[in-house]
């Protein structure tokens, strides 16, 4: 019976090897595929045994925070605005993560690669593990100003104010908002509760207006169109003439283009700077009849329209801002003043302006400045970058006169509202925009506004749109004279 | 029966204590209970220490009762030492001190899964443990040690057992049967469909872990009797020699009361347990290869009918096959094991510091996977390495000891218990789809501790029967040789 033993015995060795090798499968190869897969919540539960690291506005007041929560014996994420950074920092929730907690999440959770070396050293002289320190471009006092003139609005709009000279997100605010601190409960059948009525709810609090939705840009879309007319020539400056009819006649359609309410534009020949300030469609309409599809597409493009691939941090994605090939001569006049298949988010309306006040050169707009390690040594910090030269210094000086104009001159269309008068002194160059919306314009108009501040030296750039809001002049450019008052009365400009 | 191995060392120069009347040109027989003991010094150290373990990792503090729990276990293992000492003396220093490390390791993480979620801890509360379940479990331990200290007492020669082949055999049978005639409310183990237990005023015994033992001993004096019979008659064919068809009886009937089981009782991996134990040994009694062929093929046609029939058979198939595509259904145990080993890695978490309770069940079937994610892949591989050293010492006893009934049972013995290893770890890791049976020493429970118990004891005292030296010649024969037959 011995040889069947020992045979036996080789049997048991097989099985025991069979184990071994499977469990070093499963334990040594797999376990990396393992943490990712569907219905795993030990990595996430895991990141609640320690303190995520906070994030921080530029001025270092605390947005988002972990503190630890006796009843479950884990860190809670808090937000201390509310509703306010909810576009800006998203949430950190059991099952998902969007906006700043996502795209730095690996800093914050510190595990990032960059930090391994901080957390071998805490590991070793015994300091609890903690998450990096973000710390974002957003200044709290802009921040306020942006929500409070939104939540004022009480309608669906975006704002973003950028600092032309970086590209650095000073600012973006979207209505109607959510308030994180309901998603970063414990609580898993409380979060689901919430989570389902905010998705439930018709006014869509989860939507990040400020990037994630666009709207028609109106006549601030002149400015590309202007921009267009100097790069190819077209127009040599500000104060060459060009044809401005009462009624421009379209080729190929019935419709005429006419001006806000049929009026005229000056005697139907003005310089540009004039159908600019006032802002005559028929003007620009027949610049867009005059311009090749391509040469405004070029152009938009290079103020970042069409652009499928913009993000504000990793993963941060923004929604396309659209100016497709107009070929039909109609079309493309319809285009060329913000009308047919123009769309825009709030960031590129500011970003429009951002353009225009750094003398032409677009830069990329960010939302992180800094990564700080626990022990305050700085892990990444953020360079500004170009991201595009859309017009030439002399082309963007013409620019500058026509949008400053727009305020500052009596007959301009945001005289009355942002304006010396209005602002305290600070000199504001913009452009509105009223989106017509619905079939036969029998929608309300989107309220559309960009500009910067002040005229020399410029520190910001905002966009604005307000959905229905009305007149551009109206409804959004008081909230980017708000931001912009808000903003440099703190930084000790005003 | 081929040439007699030396079982371990049992004649080295070394004597043991009181073997000292023993003439000095004749070397002593070693027992080797002071290895033993040694052994057993080191298995209360790494239990203790793994208690302490688990408090620290749980909430920082050594945990309340180490000093008792402490003494108890060591008073446990002490006294079935000294019991081997006064039954077995010649009995393998090995499996005591594995057996008992398996054991104390099961209790420290029974009391880490009970302490989830409880005052403060991390986690959350698993529903089906109380308080009192480690408590009950050391229990279960002492009950299991006396049973093992009864078995050397009684048993004081394997072959004694032989006698009761059938009364054994019979009892087998009621045992593995009585859940399936019971009613549902008393044999059936709450949220499966498994009837496998005998549930009274929240007593439960789970009679199929004794009916193993019974059933091996059955197995063994049956073949022992007929196992001439099995391996001569019948025919070659395809170069394997086949049984006459009148033969094929017991293995007919062995494999009728694994479809029982696993008919009536849901119950897979016990199913295939019984078989395979009686295959195996049937061809240790034959020598023959055909058994374990026809064994496999039967097996393999068994399961094919089974999930053809029984969903509950085919469910565990398509969740093996990918378990992460029903991670929400019944895809949820076994993905959240695989998610614990895979937490855990090459080094684990830390006992008290990986997420276990995510696991449903993992005090019983799953505890190795809790073992995988908090000490990690390095003690999955330790546990596994105990096991086969136990199954080694127990086939080692059988290849040593001389009476044929003694090797067939032990034989039997250690492969179950590699066997129940296999197909539970192998199960839990997605080797093999997944069969609800305990991991041996280490699932909560009494039944299958104290029948585990009871297992090596049996062992134990088949290799001391091995190791136990031949009767010492009465008158001085000069130089005349003992000769040992084999």
């Amino acid at each position: 019976m011995n040889r069947a033993l020992r045979r036996v015995s080789l049997i048991c060795l097989v099985l025991f090897v069979l184990l071994l090798v499977n469990v070093n499968y499963v334990q040594g190869f797999e376990a990396s595929s393992l943490a990712t897969k569907p219905g795993n919540g030990r990595t996430f539960s895991a990141s609640l045994q320690f303190q995520r690291g906070s994030i921080v506005t530029a001025d270092q007041k605390i947005v988002a925070y972990s503190k630890m929560n006796k009843n479950f014996g884990e860190y809670q994420r808090h937000y201390s605005f509310g509703k306010m950074y909810a576009p800006v920092t998203g949430y950190d929730t059991l099952y998902s993560q969007t906006g700043i907690e996502q795209a730095e999440n690996k800093d914050l959770a510190g595990t990032d690669p960059a930090l391994e070396v901080h957390n071998l050293i805490d590991l070793i002289s015994g300091k609890p593990k903690k998450g990096a320190t973000v710390e974002l471009t957003v200044n709290s006092v802009a921040q306020q100003a942006a929500w409070n003139a939104l939540k004022a609005s009480g309608r669906q709009s975006g704002v973003v104010a950028i600092n032309p000279r970086t590209g650095a997100i000073l600012a973006l605010a979207s209505y109607p908002s959510f308030d994180p601190n309901m998603l970063a409960t414990l609580d898993g059948k409380k979060l689901i509760k919430n989570d389902k009525r905010l998705l439930a709810d018709p006014a869509h609090p989860l939507i990040n207006n400020a990037i994630s939705t666009t709207f028609p840009p109106g006549s601030t879309f002149k400015i590309v169109t202007s921009s267009t007319a100097f790069q190819t020539g077209k127009v040599a400056d500000e104060n060459t003439q060009v044809p401005a009819p009462t009624r421009l006649a379209l080729p190929g359609s019935t419709t005429q283009l006419i001006n806000d309410n049929g009026s005229a534009c000056g005697n139907g020949r003005v310089s540009l700077l004039y159908a600019f300030t006032v802002s005559c469609n028929t003007a620009f309409g027949d610049l867009g009849l005059h311009l090749s599809g391509s040469a405004l597409r070029a152009q938009a493009n290079k103020f970042n329209f069409n652009n499928p691939n913009q993000t504000l941090a990793p993963g941060m994605q923004v929604a396309q801002s659209h100016f497709p090939l107009y070929t039909d001569p109609a079309q493309r006049a319809g285009g060329a003043i913000g009308q047919e298949s123009d769309t825009v988010t709030p960031l590129q309306e500011a970003m429009m302006s951002a353009t225009v006040a750094n003398d032409g050169v677009l830069m990329k707009p960010y939302l992180v400045q800094k990564v700080t390690a626990p022990d305050l040594s700085a892990v990444q910090t953020a360079t500004p970058s170009t991201l595009s030269t859309a017009v030439t210094p002399s082309q963007a000086a013409h620019l500058q006169t026509m949008m400053t104009s727009v305020v500052q001159n009596a007959a301009g269309t945001a005289h009355a509202t942002a304006g010396t008068q209005v602002t305290g002194g600070i000199e504001i160059a913009g452009k509105t925009g009223t989106a017509q919306n619905g079939i036969n314009n029998s929608g309300l108009d989107d309220a559309v506004f960009t500009g910067y501040a002040p005229t020399t030296n410029p520190e910001i750039a905002v966009g604005v749109v307000v959905k229905g809001g009305g007149f551009g002049a109206d409804a959004a450019a008081p909230i980017a004279v708000a931001i912009i008052k808000a903003y440099l009365n703190s930084q000790g400009k005003g | 029966m081929s040439a007699l191995t030396s079982p371990g060392q049992p004649f080295d120069a070394d004597a043991g204590a009181g073997q000292d009347q023993q003439p000095a040109a004749v070397p002593a027989p070693r027992g080797r209970r002071r290895t033993e003991l040694l052994m057993l010094i080191f298995v209360v150290g790494v239990v203790l220490f793994a208690y302490a373990n688990v408090g620290l990792g749980l909430n920082g503090k050594i945990p309340a009762g180490m000093f008792e729990y402490g003494i108890a276990f060591a008073i446990l293992v002490g006294a079935a030492h000294v019991a081997v000492r006064w039954l077995a003396p010649y009995a393998d220093p090995l499996l005591l001190p594995l057996a008992a490390l398996l054991n104390g390791l099961g209790i420290v993480m029974i009391y880490r899964l009970q302490e989830a979620g409880r005052g403060g801890n991390g986690g959350f509360v698993i529903t089906t443990m109380s308080t009192s379940t480690t408590a009950l479990q050391v229990l279960y331990t002492a009950i299991g040690m006396a049973a093992f200290v009864a078995v050397l007492a009684f048993i004081r020669q394997p072959r004694t057992l032989q006698r009761y082949t059938y009364t054994l055999g019979a009892i087998g049978l009621v045992l593995v049967a009585l859940p399936a005639v019971l009613p549902a409310s008393i044999s059936e183990v709450p949220g499966t469909l498994a009837k496998i237990q005998i549930s009274v005023g929240g007593f439960t015994v789970q009679p199929e872990e004794f009916a193993k033992l019974a059933l091996a001993v059955f197995f063994a004096g049956y073949l022992v009797t007929k196992r001439d019979v099995l391996a001569l008659a019948g025919r070659r064919f395809l170069g394997i020699d086949l049984p006459r068809a009148r033969d094929l009886g017991p293995v007919l009937i062995a494999w009728g009361v694994s479809l029982v089981v696993l008919i009536f009782e849901s119950d897979v991996g016990t199913s295939a347990l019984f078989f395979g134990l009686f295959v195996v040994m049937m061809y240790v009694a034959t020598q023959r290869s055909s058994w374990l062929i026809i064994g496999f093929l039967l097996f393999i046609f068994g399961s094919f009918v089974a999930s053809e029939l029984f969903a509950h058979v085919r469910e565990r198939f398509v969740v093996w096959l990918d378990p992460f595509k029903y991670v929400h259904t019944i895809g949820f145990q076994t993905a959240q094991g695989l998610y614990g080993l895979g937490f855990g890695g090459v080094l684990g978490r830390g006992l008290g510091q990986g997420q276990p309770y995510n696991t449903p069940l993992v005090q019983s079937d799953f505890i190795i996977t809790a073992f995988g994610e908090e000490l990690g892949l390095t003690g999955v591989m330790a546990l596994l390495l105990i096991y086969g050293l136990i199954v080694q010492r127990g086939l080692r006893a059988a290849i040593a000891v001389r009476d044929p009934f003694s090797k067939l049972l032990a034989g039997g013995l250690a492969f179950v218990i590699a066997l129940q290893v296999f197909v539970i770890v192998g199960g839990v890791t997605r080797l093999i789809p997944l069969t609800g049976i305990t991991t041996p020493f280490l699932s909560q429970g009494g039944s299958s501790l104290i029948a585990s118990w009871m297992g090596i004891a049996l062992l134990m005292r088949i290799s001391d029967t091995a190791r136990r030296p031949a009767p010492q010649p009465i008158q001085d024969e000069g130089m005349t040789q003992v000769v040992r037959a084999g």
